[in-house]
This record gives C-alpha cells, structure tokens and sequence, in this order.
C-alpha cells in the first residue's frame, strides 16, 4: 500500500494516485491556455509509451495553471484510436491520464513540483516532462528522454535540439557558456525545458525549499539542470532533432524572463560556490540519438531596435550602470557604442556577465533592479552576434557559439577574484 | 532718610540676594546635569560603536540596501557611527533639557513644554522626510529601468518625475505633519502638480505636435517590426 504524505496533492488526486498503486513511468506536461498545440503533445506521449514502452506501466500529469480554453478538456480526451497506422502493435491506450490544477506560485516551476511530488508518491523509476507548446515532438522524443534512465541508469537527460541560429538567445549567450564554464559540463541546451530524469533525483528536487523563488517560474529549467549536475547525478544528453513550439505570446516580457533565469543562475552559484570555483576544465557529456539535420522556419530579428534599445540602456542607465560594471569595462562598454559597425565582443560580454553576477551576490543595489538593467545589454550581445551569424551555417554558428564559451571560460579567474 | 534707603535699595537687594540663593541650587544642579550629560555622551558613544561593530551592523546595512541609499543621500560614514553619532547627541539634548527644566524658570518652562509638545512632531516630519527620500529613489530608479526597458524615449524624464513626485509627496505630507500651513501646502502642490502636468500636455500636444506624430507613428510601425526570436 502506497503512504501518500504530501502538501501540494489535492484530495482527489490522492486518491487517483492510491488506485494506481505504484507506476515505472511518468510523462509530466505542464499547461496554461494551450489548447491549440497540446492535444498534439499529448498524442505523441501516448505514441512513444505504446511504441517504445509497452509493458511498463505508466502514467501522464498535466498539471495546468487554471487555463481557461480547454486545454484541461483536451488533454482528457485526446485518445489514440488506432495505433495501426503508427505501425504500433498496440490495440489500446496503456497511459493512465491525471489532470491536476497545480497549486502555488503561478509558472512552470510549480506545475513541475506537482510532477515530482506523484513521481515520489508513485515511486516511478524515470520520468520525464515536455513542454505543451510543441509542434514538434514524435513518439521518438519519449524513448530518447526515459531509455537512457531506465537502460543506462542516468539521472537527468537533457534536450539536444536543432534550432534556428537566432532562436534560444538566452540560451546561447548566456545560459549554456556559463553554466559550462561554472560546472565544467557541456550541456547543449540546459533550459530546454524538455528533460528526462530518474526517480532518485525527482525526489531528491523535493528535498531543496525552493518553491517561493523564480525556480516556481522561468528558473525551473536551469535549477533542474545545476542542481543535477552539481550534485553528480549522472547526466546525458539525448538528441531530438527540430524543436518548433507554437508562435511567441506577445505579452512575453524578455526583462522577466531574464530576470527569472539569470536570478536562479546567481542563486544557485551562490549555493555551489565550493563546487564551481574548483572546476578549471571542461568536458562533454554523452549525447544519444541519431543526429540528422533539418530547415529550420526563418526567424524575422529587428536588429536596429535591439541596438538602439542598447543605446538608449546606456545613455539613460549609465550611471546605474558604473556602480555594477567595473570601470575599465564600463569604459570599454562606452567605446563599443561608438564604434561602427556595431560589435559587443565575447571578451567584454562575458567580463559584463561576471560583473552583474558579482553585483548581484555582493547586493550593490536591489537585485531585481540589477538584473533587470541587463537586458538593453543583452539584447546588445544580441544583436551583434546576428550580424556577426547572418551568413553563417549551422556548424559555423556551433564554431561561434564554442568561441563564447571559450572567452566565457578564460575569464572564470577574474569572476573567482571578484565574488569574494 | 534711612528708611527711604532701606526701601528704595536694601529690601529689594535683599529679595534679590533671597531669590538669588533659592536659584543657586538649581543652577548647579543644571550645571551637573549638562555636564554629566556630556560625559556620559562621550563615554556612550565608543561603548555604542564597539558594540554596533562586534555584531557586524555594517555589513548587514550593506546587505539590506541601507548604506547604499545613505551614500545616495551623500552620508558616507558606516551605520555604526552614524548611530554612535546620534546616540551621543540624544544623550545631550536629553540632559540638556533636564538641565534648563531644572532651572525652574517658568519662561524656560513655557518654553520647553512647546518644544517637547512639537518635538514628536519633528521627529516623525524627519522620518517622512527620510524614508520618502528613500523611496524617491528607488520608485524613481525602478521606473527608469522599467521604462527603458520598454523602449521608452522620455526614459530619464520619466524617472525623474518619479523620483521628484514622490519626494514632493512626502514633503507635502511632512509640512502637513508639523502643521505648517495646512491647508496652503495642498492647495500649492496641487497647483505646482497640476500645473506640470498641464504644461507638459500643452508643450506635447502643441509645441511637440510634430514629434509627438512622429512618435506614435514610429510605435506603430515598431510594433509591425517586432522580433519573433524565442529568448529561452
């Protein structure tokens, strides 16, 4: 008999988790007013369980966050029919579905607490979640995230997916050169947002107390990814191709979103600063999957915009500015400005993160308005590495990328000097 | 004659010399209690400083934003001192004010009595004055960054009329609290308030008629122009 004790579960939903009994497998999604893409999503969870995964028991979460377009009502009956056509030897749907409003701070960190709070409770031995905006998964996505789990005994897969060279920009400026130069790790894509992970590690996430912070939020993805690779859990990466979500929500505001993760990146370098400032070198970590390449929808990039919204950061925040970035590196941040053509370089760029990191621990001025002053310089970097990538291949965009990450790891020693 | 003398010059320098021995004692009671006062100040003051510092209040004023807002305000000192500073001075003006009650003087009294009775009054004027300086800064700050981060123009100008409302505001309001003419400090912030408002509708809708076309039209196209780059 299964003991539920938990804080976030509801009543019904304990009692739907005590009828299951125990399960192998969970798939968790995580929803808020999607009902155009997760009917889709959903289909391809229950494809990959019945094609991949037909005699472990298993079992799907959405937890939503009280949509109000039927995206509840979709997720309960979308139902494969026939898995003839998806040549699966298969006559009915194996996957028990729960649907869960989430409880807690609204965002995607919360819907993910819910998952790893029944995984716990059901006691799975991998899990994984996707994120409800996709048009891009197949079956093939659920296999890549749970098999090496199950098979190979890792703890956390992460998403390796091909994307437009101007997509996932605070990944690729900030996020992945900088989680790799603190933890040593290469982790392509570490806010990807579709993981795969083990039942040890879904329990050991409940042990931290995060659920007040931005991890509730945009965090969840990086706290995730840091906190496993901190910790030693065994990490791989699983490749699966194009990721393609549905168009951007216009009310996204880049300055919170970047507030969130870069808020939670300097919180957990504050939690693991033992462990990151030992770390000197860097290595790859196992990529699974068969790698293809694929045309990828060009991205429309308003470059004159994010280049004046960079002028203006500096005309109007300078002086903020000067009592957050160190003064030789303000007054090179001056020069790039009045260069033609415009070029934030890599050098600069990461000596600017590793100030704001800096500034952000030492508490010069409220945080949120630290992190919130970075975005007319990120969007700066932005802008320069479009122009500096208009011509460029995938590869040569991967090379460019490596070029960062190395600029990013040669300075680790002045952000080590510069935290105490 | 003598009588004459008596009365004119001697009784009332004997009721002078009278009072002057009844108010002795009270001088120099006065006199002890401002100058144990200040003794007691100066020994305080290290003594509170040493203190401050052992539990490390410096540091945690860094921490919580106060040594930054004071250094905004151009005070440079450590909180520590600061506090000592203001340790030693309530010491003396505590004692400074025995001292003077002590004289008996009903003039001094009188005088004490208004001062004590408008004293919380100044205190607490100070503290709006203080705390909507502090305020001021950091609205005033947030709305920058905020507004730049929209794209805003008039970013600057925004924060500043942030910062300058909200410590007018509280001006306003510590005037109100010390009783200064009530009424006439309202009505002028509402006309000073009401007349920047009004003068910047007139300068953007008339002088800056053009511009401000300009401005709405470029908002317009911008919107048409945004990017479809998903950052995360």
């Amino acid at each position: 008999m299964v003991v539920i004790k938990t804080s976030v579960l509801s009543e019904p939903v304990i009692e739907k988790l005590g009828a299951l009994q125990e399960a192998d497998i969970l798939i968790g999604i995580p929803s808020f007013n999607n009902v155009d893409t997760i009917g889709h999503v959903v289909r391809a969870v229950q494809a990959g369980i019945a094609k991949y995964f037909p005699d472990r028991k298993s079992v799907l979460i959405n937890s939503d966050g009280g949509s109000q377009d039927g995206t509840r009502e979709i997720v309960k009956q979308t139902l494969i029919q026939d898995f003839q056509p998806l040549l699966i030897s298969q006559s009915k749907d194996f996957v028990s579905k729960i649907v869960i409003p989430y409880h807690g701070i609204p965002g995607k960190g919360s819907a993910f607490r819910t998952v790893f709070e029944i995984a716990k409770t059901l006691g799975v031995k991998a899990c994984a979640v996707v994120d409800s905006d996709l048009r891009s998964i197949t079956p093939e996505w659920i296999d890549l995230l749970i098999r090496p789990v199950i098979e190979r005994e890792f703890d956390f897969v992460s998403p390796y997916y091909l994307r437009h060279k101007y997509d996932g920009t605070i990944t690729n400026s900030i996020v992945y050169p900088l989680t790799r130069s603190l933890y040593g790790r290469h982790i392509r894509q570490p806010i990807g947002g579709d993981f795969g992970f083990s039942g040890r590690l879904a329990e050991f996430y409940l042990t931290k107390d995060v659920w007040e912070t931005d991890v509730a939020r945009f965090g969840i993805d990086i706290w995730m990814t840091t906190t496993a690779v901190a910790n030693d859990f065994k990490v791989c990466q699983a490749f699966l191709g194009a990721k393609i979500h549905a168009a951007k929500d216009p009310s996204s505001d880049l300055s919170a979103m970047l507030n969130q993760v870069t808020s939670t990146v300097f919180m957990l370098m504050e939690e693991y600063t033992g462990k990151w400032k030992n770390i000197m070198m860097t290595e790859p970590v196992p990529l699974f999957g068969f790698q293809f390449s694929v045309g990828l929808e060009p991205i429309h990039v308003n470059v004159d915009r994010m280049v004046n919204m960079f002028q203006l950061g500096l005309k109007e925040l300078g002086d903020i500015w000067k009592e957050i970035i160190s003064p030789d590196n303000f007054s090179e941040l001056v020069a790039t400005a009045e260069r033609e053509p415009f070029s934030l370089s890599d050098e600069l760029w990461t000596l600017l993160i590793y100030d704001v990191a800096v500034a952000w621990h030492r508490k010069v001025m409220n945080r949120e308005h630290v992190l919130k002053t970075l975005a007319p310089l990120y969007l700066g970097k932005v802008a320069s590495l479009v122009m500096d990538m208009a011509n460029n291949t995938a590869a040569d965009v991967e090379k460019r990328l490596e070029s960062l990450c190395i600029a990013y790891e040669k300075n680790k020693p002045y952000l080590i000097e510069r935290w105490e | 004659m003598a009588q004459i003398i008596n009365t004119i010059f001697l009784e009332p320098f004997k009721g002078f010399l009278g009072k002057l021995a009844a108010f002795l004692p009270n001088l120099f009671t006065s006199l002890v209690l401002i100058i144990t006062g200040v003794i007691l100040a100066w020994i305080l003051r290290p003594i509170i400083v040493a203190i401050l510092r052992f539990v490390k209040i410096d540091a945690l004023a860094e921490k919580l934003g106060i040594k930054h807002a004071l250094n905004k305000g151009g005070i440079k000192e450590p909180l520590s001192l600061l506090s000592g500073r203001f340790i030693f001075w309530i010491v003396i003006i505590s004692f400074l004010i025995m001292g003077l009650d002590a004289l008996k003087i009903s003039a001094i009294e009188d005088l004490l009595r208004t001062f004590l009775f408008y004293l919380p009054k100044v205190i607490g004027a100070a503290a709006v004055v203080i705390v909507g300086y502090m305020a001021g800064n950091f609205l005033g700050r947030a709305a920058l960054i905020a507004s730049v981060n929209a794209g805003m123009a008039i970013a600057g100008l925004l924060g500043k009329f942030v910062r300058f409302t909200v410590f007018a505001i509280t001006v306003s309001m510590a005037l109100e609290l010390l009783g200064i003419g009530k009424e006439t400090v309202l009505i002028a912030f509402a006309i000073v308030f009401g007349g920047v408002v009004l003068a910047l509708a007139l300068a953007f809708g008339l002088a800056g008629k053009k511009p401000a076309e300009k401005y709405i039209e470029q908002k317009l196209e911008e919107k048409g122009e945004n990017d479809d780059i998903h950052h995360i």
